[in-house]
């Protein structure tokens, strides 16, 4: 790590009274006063229903909350554990609390976590997000569950979805984890999630921690490190996720997540090159559940905007995509819009060339990430055209043959990945 | 209340039964003149009174709580002129003397019951609980779950049930009835007029029974006690009344009444949360149940304790803390009966000396007349083959010799074997062989009494805890007048380091009572302690 310690004096101490734990769960915060008070009585149930013996510790780390959040977390504690008998918690559940800066972020926030972890000789950990509004104890103990007891290093989570949430992970970042990485984990761009104390030590002392990406998306870079070193995996079902919208576009969304996916390719490239096809990972509760609810996104403008996409970044697409992807891509803008068909085999080709150019570098990687929102957003018009009315079932189906299909190019994607153009 | 008759404030009570200490006359079963024989010892440890284990005929088929004859000594412990004896050399020695009155049931042997089982209309019929159907009283709990289905008997002598809250063999007395209180005075003037400092009475909370309720703590209950509270402070200043009740505090603290009922009562619910604390490394436990204990009349007191004749109790704790505790202290299923742990206090703390002084230094530290358990003193070990809870009541190992010097018998004779494993056995673990050493754990535990007894704040003085961040550490300050004592406890098998705020002593010298040691001046900032492993510290607060 740096020279300096990150670690300020208040939070050593803090640590220093805690002492070593089995537990430990993250609430990193920024401006949550409205809704923390309800993510801690969650977390603080859970750990009294579930590890009545353990010895626990709710660490809150703030990016400079404006608002009465960090009062709100050292005030909300005290007897609220007290049972019908009075007595019901064996040990103190411990609260600390540390400001990390003024400004928010989530590497920053991980990385007092992991920090917090490895001293405290944490067993099991959890990150959890303070906008989910329909956090319950359970999920929790089920992020908690697979690495106190099953010794896992990684859990990431499952959610209960409509049939149109979650499209980017579902065409995209879950098919080409699973190919790349060989390990059929869901969702590693997570709000909530479960790791080991082996996997907190093994974070911090990776030199990552003031890149870009690692800054802004942490979990997927640990859940990769996890992945990537061999250690177990697996998946917990938390249930539906109800969080207020973020507001992000998808611009930023697809420079965050696939950005720092290829990003997490490159730094792990040991690891995966070699890699062969992919294997399911430990699964607790459903493996996850979509249901027939759901609205699917307005289509009226995606498809024009995916068609000047293609239209306007021309030379930048010619100097990242092959030559016959780019034509066919050219081709299908061009097509009739009612019969628009993005083909799976030319969507994992697209975003296995940008991969790869990302990887060479052959334009500056911020404009080159951006350079594939119109084209995911060909790929999504398709998908809804051809799922709108859908069952379940069969976009399931679809989804794992898009897995499928992104595992079986994968030598594409590595002979491309090899070889310097 | 004169201060004098308070003494049962600034005692340190030891717990013994007759039986098991010394035996006089070689017959393998201890006896007062064995007993009188070692009060040199007890006065040199510290104690100042004693609180004997019943010694009553009794056909011993619960340890003496059933009763055969209450005005007299059973034979193997010898006469009452021997007791007699006993308790004016202890009284020579400014040791009390507090017996066992078992008020609540007798034997089935006593005169009285075997008259009232004799036929319905005996005069003493209606002395006991009675009924032609055992379905009075539905719902009432049972005590001892492993040996009894039902609070209810049958009689075939006199062909209906009688009411029993513990053993069958130990008929409930019918406290409706004036004549069996009138007949429990007498035995209480009796052993008053004789000169004994205070009774225990056992089983308090059941001795009326009411339809519909638990038939525990009813207000009835309670006007028997003032009665008898009544008759002696008219009658017999300075007594005191011990009552055993295990209940929650809040339910215990109504038998201290306005101060009218019982002087002190045992702080059951505390005991077994100071070994949870240990175990957990964590303070909550006893704060928690410390917050939770009423305030009580300025003359009464809580007695607490460690270990004593019985099983560790877990009646007044959570299912997930019984669950705890078994698993942590009584692993092997001999350790458990009813509902606790039939362990002393070594064995338990896995002849860890660090713990065993960390507890006896909260025992001794902690608001409330303590009771040493006879043994515990020096890290006596248990037997938990002999069945009930006898593995805790083996005899006295005062030295390494012929039956540990407990009795000229032959070793078959004896009552109850001896300890004899390598590690808690007599030649490992006796009285001669550490008070030779003045590191034995004897001799500290003499040296941790007199610093008890040599200050007031221990005995009569307020405690308010302090709240550091690191739970692993319980910390408390007593307090009386400009008598001001800081405990640190290190609850935790590893080092710690403690900040704690002390502003309300800030330029207090804190001295260290054992050695006797300036510690650095108490200033504006938290004042730093580290401690090494079950280490605690008792400072005085000095301002000079």
């Amino acid at each position: 790590m740096a020279e300096e310690s990150f670690l300020a004096d208040d939070f050593l101490r803090q640590l220093m009274s805690v002492g070593e734990v089995d537990l430990l769960v993250g609430i990193p915060t920024y401006n949550n006063a409205a809704t923390l008070g309800q993510t801690l009585q969650s977390v603080e149930e859970s750990l009294r229903q579930n590890f009545v013996r353990e010895r626990a510790v709710i660490l809150n780390v703030d990016g400079g909350s404006a608002d009465e959040t960090r009062q709100l977390f050292v005030q909300s504690g005290g007897r609220r554990d007290a049972g019908p008998r009075g007595l019901t918690s064996l040990r103190t559940t411990h609260r600390i609390s540390c400001e990390y800066g003024k400004a928010p972020s989530q590497g920053l926030a991980l990385l007092n976590i992991v920090a917090a972890a490895d001293l405290l000789r944490a067993k099991a950990c959890a990150v959890i997000s303070p906008t989910t509004t329909n956090l319950t104890p359970s999920w929790v103990v089920n992020l908690l569950r697979p690495v106190y007891s099953e010794r896992l290093d990684f859990v990431a989570p499952l959610y209960a979805r409509s049939r149109f949430q979650g499209l980017l992970a579902r065409d995209l970042l879950y098919p080409m984890s699973r190919a790349i990485f060989g390990q059929r984990v869901r969702e590693i761009y997570c709000e909530e999630w479960g790791f080991s104390g082996r996997l907190a030590s093994q974070c911090l002392e990776k030199e990552v921690w003031r890149e870009e990406a690692v800054r802004a998306r942490p979990e997927a870079w640990m859940a990769v490190t996890a992945i990537g070193g061999g250690l177990k995996c697996g998946q917990s079902f938390l249930g539906p996720k109800i969080a207020p919208p973020t507001g992000t576009d998808i611009v930023e969304i697809i420079r965050q997540t696939v950005g720092n996916f290829f990003w997490c390719m490159e730094t792990n490239q040991a690891t995966w090159l070699r890699g062969s096809n992919s294997q399911p990972v430990p699964t607790f509760g459903p493996d996850h559940e979509l249901s027939l609810d759901g609205v699917p996104p307005s289509q009226e403008k995606i498809f024009e905007l995916f068609r000047s996409g293609v239209s306007e970044l021309e030379p930048i697409l010619a100097s990242i995509l092959a030559q016959d992807t780019h034509a066919e891509i050219k081709a299908i803008a061009l097509s009739d819009r009612s019969k628009f068909h993005f083909p799976a085999e030319l969507w994992v080709k697209t975003v296995y060339e940008f991969a790869a150019s990302y990887h060479h570098a052959v334009l500056n990687r911020y404009h080159l990430v951006q350079a594939l929102v119109p084209l995911y957003r060909g790929q999504l018009y398709s998908f809804l055209l051809e799922h709108a009315n859908a069952s379940a079932e069969a976009m399931e189906t679809q989804s794992e043959a898009l897995c499928q299909e992104f595992e079986r190019q994968k030598p594409y994607l590595v002979e491309r990945w090899k070889v310097k153009r | 209340m004169q201060d004098e008759n308070l003494w049962y404030k600034d005692a340190v009570i030891y717990q013994l039964h007759v039986r098991t200490f010394c035996d006089s006359n070689g017959d393998g079963v201890g006896d007062f003149r064995g007993l009188t024989s070692k009060l040199d010892y007890l006065q040199e440890l510290g104690i100042n009174a004693i609180w004997l284990l019943p010694f009553f005929p009794s056909p011993l088929r619960d340890d003496g709580y059933d009763i055969a004859d209450y005005t007299s000594v059973h034979p193997a412990y010898g006469s009452l002129q021997d007791f007699k004896d006993f308790l004016a050399a202890a009284h020579n020695r400014r040791i009390r003397v507090i017996t066992e009155m078992v008020v609540n049931h007798t034997s089935d042997q006593h005169p009285w019951f075997q008259e009232a089982r004799g036929s319905r209309e005996n005069a003493k019929r209606d002395w006991y609980v009675w009924s032609d159907t055992d379905s009075r009283y539905q719902g009432v709990r049972i005590i001892f779950l492993d040996t009894e289905m039902s609070n209810w008997a049958w009689d075939p002598v006199s062909k209906s049930y009688y009411w029993h809250r513990f053993f069958s063999h130990q008929p409930d007395l019918n406290y409706d009835n004036p004549a069996v209180r009138e007949a429990i005075w007498e035995v209480m003037k009796f052993w008053l007029d004789i000169g004994v400092d205070g009774f225990r009475l056992d089983a308090v909370p059941y001795l009326i029974e009411r339809d519909g309720t638990s038939c525990e703590n009813l207000p009835e209950t309670h006007e028997i006690i003032r009665d008898f509270r009544r008759r002696i402070d008219a009658a017999y200043a300075g007594k005191m009344l011990l009552a055993e009740a295990n209940q929650r505090p809040a339910d215990v603290r109504s038998y201290f009444g306005n101060g009218d009922e019982f002087h002190m009562a045992f702080h059951f619910p505390l005991m077994p949360r100071m070994f949870m604390a240990v175990k957990l490394e964590d303070r909550k436990p006893i704060i928690e149940i410390l917050e939770q204990t009423p305030q009580i009349p300025d003359t009464c007191q809580w007695c607490i304790f460690l270990r004593n004749h019985d099983e560790l109790t877990l009646e007044t704790v959570t299912d997930i803390e019984r669950d705890y505790m078994y698993d942590e202290y009584a692993v092997d299923k001999a350790m458990r009966i009813y509902l606790g742990i039939r362990r002393r206090l070594a064995p338990m703390m896995e002849n860890d000396r660090r713990r065993v002084e960390l507890l006896t230094g909260l025992l001794l530290s902690m608001p409330g007349t303590p009771i040493i358990y006879y043994g515990d003193e020096i890290g006596m070990g248990d037997n938990v083959y002999l069945g009930d809870r006898n593995g805790v009541r083996t005899p006295m190992q005062w030295n390494g010799g012929w039956n540990a010097g407990f009795s000229s018998a032959d070793p078959e004779r004896l009552y109850s074997p001896l300890i004899s494993n390598p590690v808690y056995g007599y030649q490992a673990i006796n009285v001669d062989s550490q008070r030779r050493s003045a590191h034995s754990l004897l001799s500290w535990t003499k040296s941790v009494i007199q610093t008890r007894n040599a200050f007031r704040v221990f005995r009569r003085g307020s405690i308010e805890f302090l709240n550091p961040s690191n739970h692993r550490v319980l910390a408390y300050v007593r307090c009386l007048g400009e008598e001001k004592v800081l405990v640190v406890n290190n609850l935790s098998s590893s080092a710690q380091a403690v900040e704690l705020n002390l502003q309300t002593y800030k330029k207090h010298i804190p001295i260290e009572m054992f050695g006797r040691n300036l510690f650095p001046r108490i200033g504006e900032l938290p004042y730093l302690l580290t401690l090494g492993p079950y280490q605690f510290y008792w400072f005085r607060l000095r301002r000079i």
